[in-house]
């Protein structure tokens, strides 16, 4: 997900100048010289600045490279991650699992939802089946007991309802 | 003085404040333990849990939980060369290459020793310093907020292991996302995009759940799995460790010291005071060869100081609501939402509580070296617990704990997408933290802000007409240009140096 700087920094021009358009098309308070649209120009024109800045690369110099940690003797040496698109995408499933959740949650119950998730998110980090399955059959009730019966939050109960 | 501190006591010995505190502890000491989980993202999970405790209780677990996870963090930094939390990562090397000499438990000794150590000395600078401010801090008005808050802003920019321009843009991120909803000077419905549930705004606390523990989450998708512990068995851990508080009480004292500095300035937390209090110490050490290769002077002061830095990151937060560190901004959201709410009054109107924040930093760090042996001796059978195991409790933790929020799905979406945020944030060098302090600032920058503009009525001189506002005008400024001066100075050094030979 590493974007050269002249594209993150034109997505910064961009987003601050609708920010400072949002801003200033918002209607002021009768009577007042300020009101709810300065802040909002303000932040617009100085993300658009730093926007610009950073395109033309300024500051640059003082970013720290990484440091990457030599691998020492005894320390198993990981096999280095396969340098496919598909793979970046990777990253992408948690928040799709969270959305998964508030689709899902209300329809399912919080118990099948939470195990899916569990399931996924578990297989993803390279868990077998013989790991991931009692972990996502265990801890949905695990958390729900913690969340909903000691603290009261309202989980859906959907197609499964716990036994309490 | 006498009657305050008796009711404080009072309000932290209630079976609820001594359990919450020793399962925070635990807890703290668990996470901080895992390399891959930091203390704020410990104490961002445990947000949620805190509304349905007492406002002391609901304190004590966040006080509890950071010092711990900030301690446990050295753990596998010694044992594995992996820093549990990113505080530990600057002297990780050195605690490893102390075991591998086969000093570990001098090493974790000295983790838990000189943390305690820290963290009482920032708590006593929180007691000494925190009072007296809010004095001055009383007859502040909002010219006197608005450079305060902008001076807060600009140092989070100042300390960020980065770009200072991406710092700021960060920043600014961060206050463009506070100025969604209908919370401003107006009243009027800003940047909703008809949306009715962005009309209350974004909070805080889901968006740090987000960024903190949801892109987390994201990269360890993309990252190997970390190896387990080798088991051993440990020797004594606290033996020599007096003796080394007297040898090397100077570099403790300047750990200290400068972890309470870095604390106090806002967005610099426990890894940036590490980083440069082991610096310091390497620059003085009568030493320095040594370093690398399993001293444990560096080890001693920036243990000392990153303990140091998480009390004193509450002296801002409690005074003026302006976080210390993205800890602190977390606490700032439970204080808010405990009605302690953040301010110089709450020194003289609720004493009693401020005593108690204390008393419970101080027994928390008392707490410590107990914990944080017994942790040392089965940290070997925690760190077995597989990543693909611990990941998806801590997803399902965020979207439970984000929808009790408000008992709101859109809680569970802003935690979603300040995760992508936070993610692609820190892929391209864009530091969280100046965008997590523009979060939690922002209305608060606004509001003295505008209310500044009507107050001066078009002119600009009454921005600095105050002699306080006018210090600290200055000090924003200078904070605002150093990054300038400091390129211009390289710009011009190389070019001295390259006549000067070609001459």
């Amino acid at each position: 997900m590493r974007l050269p700087d002249s594209v993150t920094g034109s997505f910064l021009v961009a987003l601050g100048a609708a920010a400072a358009y949002g801003g200033w098309i918002l209607p002021p308070v009768p009577g007042q010289p300020v009101g709810p649209n300065v802040f909002p120009l303000v932040i617009g024109v100085g993300l658009a600045l730093c926007g610009l800045a950073i395109v033309f690369g300024i500051g640059h110099s003082f970013e720290e490279e990484e440091e990457l940690i030599p691998i020492e003797d005894g320390q198993a040496a990981a096999a280095p991650p396969p340098q496919n698109k598909l793979y970046s995408l990777r990253a992408l499933l948690p928040p799709a699992l969270l959305l998964f959740y508030v689709f899902a949650a209300d329809r399912l119950g919080f118990i099948i939802t939470a195990a899916v998730m569990v399931y996924v998110t578990s297989t993803a980090l390279g868990a077998k089946w013989k790991l991931a399955l009692p972990l996502a059959a265990l801890s949905p009730f695990a958390i729900h007991l913690i969340f909903g019966k000691l603290l009261r939050v309202p989980l859906p109960a959907g197609l499964l309802p716990t036994p309490w | 003085m006498l009657k305050t501190l008796i009711d404080a006591f009072a309000l932290i010995s209630t079976w609820e404040v001594v359990i919450a505190m020793f399962a925070a502890s635990v807890y703290g000491l668990v996470i901080g333990s895992l390399p891959g989980l930091s203390a704020t993202m410990a104490t961002a999970l445990l947000v949620p849990v805190t509304f349905y405790l007492s406002p002391i209780a609901a304190i004590a677990t966040i006080v509890a939980a950071s010092s711990m996870a900030i301690f446990s963090g050295d753990i596998p930094g010694a044992l594995l060369r992996i820093p549990g939390t990113p505080a530990s990562a600057a002297y990780a090397d050195e605690a490893y290459a102390m075991t591998r000499k086969g000093q570990a438990e001098l090493a974790l000794g000295a983790g838990v020793w000189f943390s305690a150590v820290g963290g009482i000395a920032g708590v006593l600078s929180l007691m000494i310093l925190a009072p007296p401010l809010a004095e001055i801090a009383l007859s502040f008005s909002t010219f006197e907020y608005f450079w305060l808050a902008l001076l807060g802003l600009m140092c989070a920019t100042l300390v960020a292991r980065s770009s200072p321009v991406k710092a700021i843009a960060g920043m600014f991120i961060g206050l463009l996302v506070s100025c969604i909803g209908i919370e401003n000077p107006g009243g009027v419905p800003r940047f909703t995009f008809g949306i009715t549930d962005l009309f209350g705004g974004i909070e805080p606390i889901p968006a740090l759940v987000g960024v903190f523990a949801v892109a987390q989450v994201m990269r360890a998708m993309l990252t190997p799995e970390p190896p387990p512990l080798p088991r051993r068995k440990f020797g004594s851990i606290m033996a020599g460790q007096w003796s080394l508080t007297r040898k090397y009480h100077w570099q403790m004292t300047r750990g200290n010291i400068v972890g309470i500095i870095i604390g106090v300035l806002p967005g610099a937390g426990a890894d940036m005071a590490a980083w440069v209090s082991y610096a310091m110490s390497k620059r003085f050490s009568k030493e320095p060869q040594k370093f690398g290769t399993g001293h444990v002077e560096g080890l001693v002061e920036a243990g000392a100081s990153n303990n140091a830095s998480i009390a004193s990151g509450w002296v801002p937060s409690l005074l003026f609501g302006i976080p210390g560190d993205t800890i602190a901004a977390i606490a700032i959201g439970v204080l808010y939402m405990k009605g302690l709410n953040p301010g110089p009054t709450l020194f003289t109107e609720k004493a009693s509580s401020m005593y108690a924040i204390y008393l419970m930093f101080i027994i928390a760090n008392i707490l410590m070296i107990p914990l944080g042996i017994a942790m040392i001796r089965v940290a070997a059978y925690i760190l077995l617990a597989p990543r693909s195991t611990v990941m998806p409790i801590i997803m399902l933790c965020c979207a439970v704990g984000s929808f009790a929020i408000g008992n709101n799905m859109f809680g569970v979406v802003t935690v979603a997408a300040f995760g992508v945020i936070g993610y692609v944030m820190e892929a391209n060098g864009y530091p969280v933290a100046a965008m997590v302090l523009g979060i939690v600032m922002g209305t608060m920058v606004e509001q003295a802000f505008v209310t500044s503009l009507i107050k001066s009525d078009g002119s600009i001189l009454p921005f600095f007409e105050r002699p306080v506002a006018a210090i600290l005008a200055a000090m924003a400024i200078g904070a605002l240009l150093w990054p300038v001066m400091v390129w211009v100075w390289r710009k011009v050094k190389p070019a001295q140096t390259a006549a000067a030979t070609s001459r």
